[in-house]
């Protein structure tokens, strides 16, 4: 397995703790490379195909190009035994002092796929030309801070010389794992690359396709003897920065995924995602067992009711908020889940541990369901490109047939007619019968053994995703503003304040408030702060105080200038951060939503309103936008609403983004003028 | 009496300061009590996740190890995180450090007790060379909210290794009861740097709340014993601006020390400093070669001091590039570093290797320069009474001529001559003197060494959009920043953020290219960047539109929207800001209100005013920002926000435009 495979496994949950702790990783990485030696001697002369690469005419890049990838070849030789080596040749060359991220040497393996024959070269932009020896090579582990065991460890080095002009080079081997057999490679990253190979070499009687992402298929040159190679030359980077509302990049990336199969290679991961399910039938093969207590649990929480949502929403329920996220994760735990009773007996475990228990209860009470493979980068899984590349692991739970439910919104229906409920146990405030955002509009792997399908996730109505923003102020002449405020959120549109409100100290809580308040206000105050129905997610979230905002009204002579809608800054700004040209990357607005705001302001006496904003309707396929301030005796109306619909555009659409967020933002520092009588 | 290895190892402290506890019996659980079972919120911890029930640590130098005892309240859902922990350790080493004994157990509101019947994952941190960062990993079973989550553990270390311990007392979470205890050895102890003294005391720095205090007694054998116990201990309060977490929260720094008392540490340990500081700084015979060359004798102080200011300004900052190993020298020919001389021919080094150099020259020169160690203010305060040196962040230098002292920054790429960087403001350490050391302070930077100055000269249109350009010059502080970016990055980079910085201080919609950098690698001039500006700078309020009356100012959020604060307030250093912004109207609009004059002081240690121009056919605006004071005291806060609220009330004001009347027609047409 690859490194840039290693930290695609399935186990790695979407969960905004482990984002962090990717981070903290890295963190550690860095730290420790600072207490390396970061030494470098001229122990043996660097070879001629480092010397060759370097020598290389490179083309003109722009100055924002860190690095360049002058040469990188892989190759994957299969043994009879089935498991792969990959051998890999790599040369960095850094064009700006921002490339020596870029050059810095990180190579993940576990105790299955140790790194062998690892070598690193390095010439300095003065030609200066280093070795450095195994032991000033560093190797980390997972920085898990209490929340993590994984056997995931690092080797890290940086290399000497590594200036603009400097190129850094690396050659090393290393083992697939046992029970996987296929190896992706990915020749696309955030900076060019010039050359790039990757051979396969396989034993007799094997076979392999291949399936492209991101990219034309190319056809391997056959270099006889079960030996074929596919080359790439000029690979631009994927360059995000300064773009706004893009997909990640593993949505976008170039990659190739290379099956192989043979004697030895049992249920093997072909060119469909049946065979993906099929494979991983294998590994969660007797994990969704239940046992006694699991079944009496199950019972007990299902109840008498024969109705089917009456019966498993308190069962999904249990394992979404009573079993605690917590990953170990050792060599094939990658993939393969813990069995259910470990997980019901430690109430802990990662996403393909709760999924699996929830699978294993939910067949106590004689529903049938399956684990679903997906991913939370939107498009990361391509339906074109079968493979087991994925971050994530949700329950797919079969409908009854003929059943309908209102409150069943994530449903999708497999090509077998049956109709699944997509629901995600690790995420702790999507409320059953929904999916979070993240994987709305994405694609996920039904794990049906024979009947395994790709299936594409549905993108959920905006009013599953609400906020609703009311108040009622009055208005002093002196310009302060008082009133109380009401906000009601529903879905994930609460989430963050659910995690916030349940898990943050009051301190903590304030400043939030005090943070989203300073969008709009510069001098406020926040009194008897209420909020409802934190833990019942099928119910808004209702916050509500009294609030007091000192200058809010601006005299300006005679007159007091308002912005009517007072608070709720949608931050829609694609125009702020973007790169010249046009635009070429498609467009992800992340989920869909609906807000609205009504606020009613009481004019101080003596004034009333000598000029309104004007009313604003825009109204695209994607979203819509529309506000009015009315006067009505002497108080102020505002009423504005705010839809998406969509979460992915293509690029061409980004003009009307920007026609929308344009809009948006005039209207919100839209004034009401008033006028002393 | 045996002669024994010491230690003071501070990676241990930094692993153990999560949590802490004591060397138990047979039985190592305390029973819970009903009040703490029944507990569903601490009055004195408002809101929080959880509380620490007990923490405590004993250490005991003759069986060589730490205890350590943790006992969490779980009051929300939140707090089941802390069910996860992570002990990490540095293991092996000189003091063949491990950690064992872990147990744990989760107690149910109801009073079932679920024991951790497993064992602790371990796993690797890091590996450097022989160093080699471990962690246990454990879980504890069946978490709900309103358990009682209790776990220990023990770290230990060679026979003939002794650590001294750290208390901190103050942590994350509120603490009801601590108990911190150290039994120190009275053997005779020698510390492991390269002089190997002999210590025969044991020295702490208490860092306290009042009443509480560190008790020390003799047992009926004579040996010492030194305890802690606290009740009600306040979680850490995270603020914004905010001083470093190090220098306030309460905790009892210990160690084993040859020394008497505070002035017999610093007055040895200084001259002990200050000696290896000179054995590196020579000068050298390159040095006084490279000096002869680029000074004459015949040059005042202050121009002989610039001369080699510039030249060590000139070399490789290798804080803002990169280090280099031993071996990459060695493979570039260059020998091991012992002297400003090594420095000098590899023109690169630290900021602390470049500060000797520059000290070194100047001595070459003639001069009367000593080096002076002091702490980071961003990391935290000089303790006197902290008997380390170890709290020495940085170097910085100090040059003796007229009778006076003057202090430079050559370490900090792009510090102005004779200027000090603000982490070196303020703050204290040990410089040397002839024949040794003594501690002092450094001096403070008046506000005005930094300064920005932003200077908008626009034309409106009949649509509202304003075109022309913002003339931005950085000094001081603010300048070094871009500069130093311009060297750990590149000048693409520094471009890039310009207009990023910039672009987002002006409202949506407004487009800057940056026309002209001047003097970004001249730390002694100020740094001007004039951008091009193009795009609607107003919003419509009907038929009229209001520009912002601080266009600079527009898109800041207000500084403190809380009313209370607990922590002093730290803005790091001074700084004065002077904004002009010229907008010529078309003859479509005209001004009708301007924003009201507005000034703003507090203490004459923070100033603000803005001043409106209204001229045929066009407004200016002026503001100016002084804040004199970076360091405020939490009594202070009221009236400090009280400043910035009047301050940012008068920035949302506004400039109305309406529709000019028509020019009148001449008659007789």
């Amino acid at each position: 397995m690859s490194p840039s495979q290693h930290v695609q496994k399935t186990s790695r949950r979407a969960h905004p703790r482990v984002r962090l702790l990717i981070g903290l990783f890295l963190a550690v990485f860095f730290g420790l490379c600072a207490g390396l030696p970061a030494a470098a001697t001229k122990v043996e002369s660097v070879p001629d195909w480092v010397k060759a690469a370097a020598s290389q005419t490179l083309p003109k890049y722009s100055d924002r190009t860190n690095a360049v990838v002058l040469r990188d070849d892989r190759t994957v030789s299969v043994g009879a035994d089935g498991r792969a080596t990959e051998h890999r040749r790599r040369v960095v060359k850094i064009l700006r002092p921002q490339g020596r991220e870029d050059a810095r040497i990180f190579l993940p393996f576990d105790s299955e796929t140790k790194l062998t024959d690892l070598h690193v070269w390095s010439i300095g932009p003065d030609g200066h030309e280093y070795t450095l020896r195994d032991k000033e090579i560093g190797e980390v582990g997972f920085p898990g801070q209490g929340s993590l065991y994984m056997d995931l460890h690092a080797r890290v080095a940086e290399a000497p010389g590594r200036d603009p002009g400097g190129i850094v080079a690396y050659e090393y081997d290393q083992r697939s794992h046992a029970y996987v057999n296929e190896t992706t490679w990915h020749f696309q990253s955030e900076i060019p690359a010039l050359a790039q190979s990757f051979t396969l070499e396989l034993p007799a009687g094997y076979s392999f396709g291949s399936v492209w992402s991101h990219h034309e298929p190319v056809k391997p040159a056959d270099l006889e003897h079960m030996r074929w190679r596919w080359e790439l030359k000029d690979v631009p980077a994927i360059d995000l920065d300064d773009m706004a509302y893009t997909p990640d990049e593993a949505a976008l990336a170039g990659r190739v995924t290379v099956h192989y199969a043979g004697s030895a290679t049992a249920a093997p991961v072909g060119d469909t995602w049946k065979s993906v399910g099929q494979w991983y039938r294998t590994l969660e093969s007797n994990r969704l067992d239940a046992t006694p207590e699991i079944a009496a649990k199950a019972k007990d929480l299902a109840g008498a009711s024969p109705d089917f949502y009456t019966r498993v929403e308190p069962v999904a329920e249990f394992v979404q908020r009573q079993i605690r996220y917590f990953v170990i994760e050792m060599g094939i735990g990658g993939y393969q889940p813990h069995a259910a009773a470990e997980i019901f007996r430690n109430r802990y475990g990662d996403c393909k541990d709760k999924a699996t228990l929830l699978s294993a209860m939910l067949s106590s009470i004689g529903v049938h369901s399956a684990l679903m493979m997906v991913d939370d980068r939107r498009g990361a899984i391509d339906p074109k490109a079968p493979s087991i590349l994925a971050d994530h692991m949700v329950t797919a739970i079969e409908v009854p047939e003929g059943y309908r439910s209102p409150k069943l919104r994530s449903v999708i229906t497999a090509a077998s007619g049956k109709r699944y409920l997509i629901f995600d146990p690790t995420w702790e405030k999507t409320p059953f019968g929904q999916l979070e955002h993240e994987l709305q509009g994405s694609y996920g792997v039904l794990m049906e053994g024979d009947q395994s399908e790709i299936v594409a996730l549905p993108v959920l109505s905006p009013d599953l995703n609400s906020i609703r923003r009311s108040a009622t102020f009055r208005l002093t002449a002196e310009g302060v503003l008082q009133g109380r405020v009401t906000e009601k959120r529903y879905g994930d549109s609460a989430s963050m304040r659910r995690y916030l409100y349940e898990r943050e100290d009051a301190q903590q809580q304030e400043q939030f408030l005090g943070r989203v308040l300073r969008q709009d206000f510069a001098s406020f105050s926040v009194a008897d702060f209420k909020q409802e129905n934190l833990g019942a997610l099928h119910q808004d979230l209702t916050t509500s105080f009294d609030l007091t905002a000192q200058h809010f009204a601006r005299q300006m002579g005679q007159m007091l200038m308002v912005r009517p809608r007072v608070f709720g800054t949608e931050d829609l700004r694609p125009s702020v951060r973007r790169q010249p040209g046009p635009r070429q990357v498609p467009i992800d607005l992340v989920e869909t939503v609906q807000a609205q705001d009504d606020f009613e302001i009481k004019l101080p006496a003596g004034y009333t309103a000598e000029e309104l904003p004007e009313p604003v309707s825009l109204t695209l396929d994607f979203a819509s936008y529309e506000s009015a301030t009315t006067l009505l005796g002497d108080t102020l109306h505002f009423h504005r609403s705010y839809t998406v619909r969509q979460v992915l555009l293509p690029a061409e659409r980004f003009a009307d983004l920007e026609r929308l967020a344009a809009v948006i933002a005039t209207d919100e520092q839209s004034n009401a003028i008033l006028k002393k009588l | 009496m045996p002669i024994s290895r010491l230690a003071v190892s501070l990676t241990l402290v930094a692993c153990l300061a999560g949590s802490m506890r004591s060397a138990w019996g047979a039985d190592p659980w305390t029973p819970p009590t009903p009040e703490e079972l029944s507990m569903t919120s601490s009055p004195q911890a408002p809101g929080a996740r959880a509380i620490y029930l007990f923490r405590e640590q004993i250490t005991e130098d003759a069986l060589h190890m730490y205890s350590v005892h943790v006992r969490i309240k779980v009051l929300t859902e939140a707090g089941k995180d802390l069910a996860n922990v992570e002990l990490s350790y540095a293991h092996g080493g000189r003091g063949q450090l491990n950690l064992d004994e872990v147990g744990g157990r989760t107690i149910h509101p109801d009073g079932t007790v679920v024991a951790f019947t497993g064992k602790p994952y371990e796993k690797l941190v890091g590996k450097v060379n022989e160093a080699k960062y471990m962690a246990k990993v454990f879980s504890l079973p069946d978490v709900t909210v309103g358990s009682i989550l209790e776990y220990h553990y023990k770290l230990r270390y060679d026979d003939h290794y002794y650590i001294s311990p750290d208390w901190y007392i103050q942590e994350d979470l509120f603490t009801r009861k601590v108990h911190f205890l150290w039994k120190p050895t009275d053997a005779e102890l020698l510390t492991n740097d390269d002089r190997g003294q002999l210590t025969s005391h044991v020295a702490w720095t208490p860092i306290l709340p009042a009443g509480i205090d560190v008790h020390q007694e003799r047992g009926a054998n004579g040996r010492l014993t030194l305890e802690l116990s606290a009740n009600d201990i306040p979680a850490i309060a995270r603020e914004e601006h905010m001083p470093p977490l190090n220098s306030f929260t309460y905790r009892v720094l210990f160690y084993y020390t040859p020394y008497r008392g505070m002035d017999d540490y610093w007055k040895n340990e200084g001259k002990y400093w200050a000696r290896r500081r000179d054995k590196f700084i020579g000068p050298g015979p390159a040095v006084r070669a490279a000096v002869q060359e680029m000074v004459k004798g015949s040059d005042a102080p202050e121009q002989k001091l610039r001369t080699i200011y510039a030249a060590t300004q000139k070399l490789e900052n290798s804080d803002l590039t990169r280090g280099h190993s031993a071996s990459e020298d060695k493979a570039q020919g260059l020998g091991e570093i012992h002297t400003t001389d090594d420095i000098l021919r590899r023109k690169r080094g630290s900021g602390d290797q470049l500060t000797a150099l520059f000290v070194a020259m100047a001595r070459a020169a003639g001069m009367k320069a000593y080096l002076m160690g002091v702490t980071n203010r961003e990391r935290s305060f000089f303790y006197p009474a902290y008997l380390s040196t170890q709290q020495l962040d940085d170097d910085i230098a100090i040059v003796n001529y007229d009778g006076k002292d003057h202090f430079y920054d050559p370490g900090v790429r792009f510090c102005p001559f004779e200027h000090l960087a603000w982490q070196h403001t303020r703050t204290s350490g040990i410089r040397q003197v002839e024949g040794g050391a003594v501690l002092t302070e450094t001096r403070t930077e008046a506000y005005k060494t930094s300064q920005l100055k932003r200077v908008a000269d626009l034309t409106m249109d009949d649509h509202g959009v304003v075109s022309g350009s913002i003339l931005v010059t950085y000094s001081g502080i603010p300048a070094m920043r871009w500069r130093q970016l311009s060297v750990s990055s590149d000048e693409a980079a520094v471009r890039h953020d310009l207009v990023e910085q910039v672009g987002s201080l002006l409202p949506g919609g407004m487009q800057l290219t940056i026309a002209s950098i001047s003097a970004l690698d001249d730390y002694e001039k100020p740094l001007i960047v004039k951008f091009n500006v193009n795009g609607p700078i107003g919003s419509p309020a009907g038929k009229r539109l209001l520009v912002p009356g601080a266009l600079f100012e527009s898109n800041r959020r207000t500084m403190f929207s809380s009313e209370k604060r607990q922590q002093a307030v730290d803005f790091d250093y001074g700084l004065l800001i002077q904004d002009a912004v010229r907008i010529k109207l078309p003859k479509t609009l005209a001004v009708e209100s301007l924003p009201n004059e507005a000034t703003a002081d507090f203490q004459k240690l923070a100033g603000f005013n803005m001043t409106a121009e209204n001229t045929a056919g066009a407004f200016t605006m002026r503001r100016n920002y002084a804040l004199g004071e970076f360091f405020f005291k939490p009594s202070e806060y009221t009236d400090l926000r009280k400043f910035f609220l009047t301050m940012e009330a008068a920035d949302q004001q506004s400039v109305v435009l309406k529709q000019a009347a028509p020019a009148e027609s001449k008659g007789g047409q």
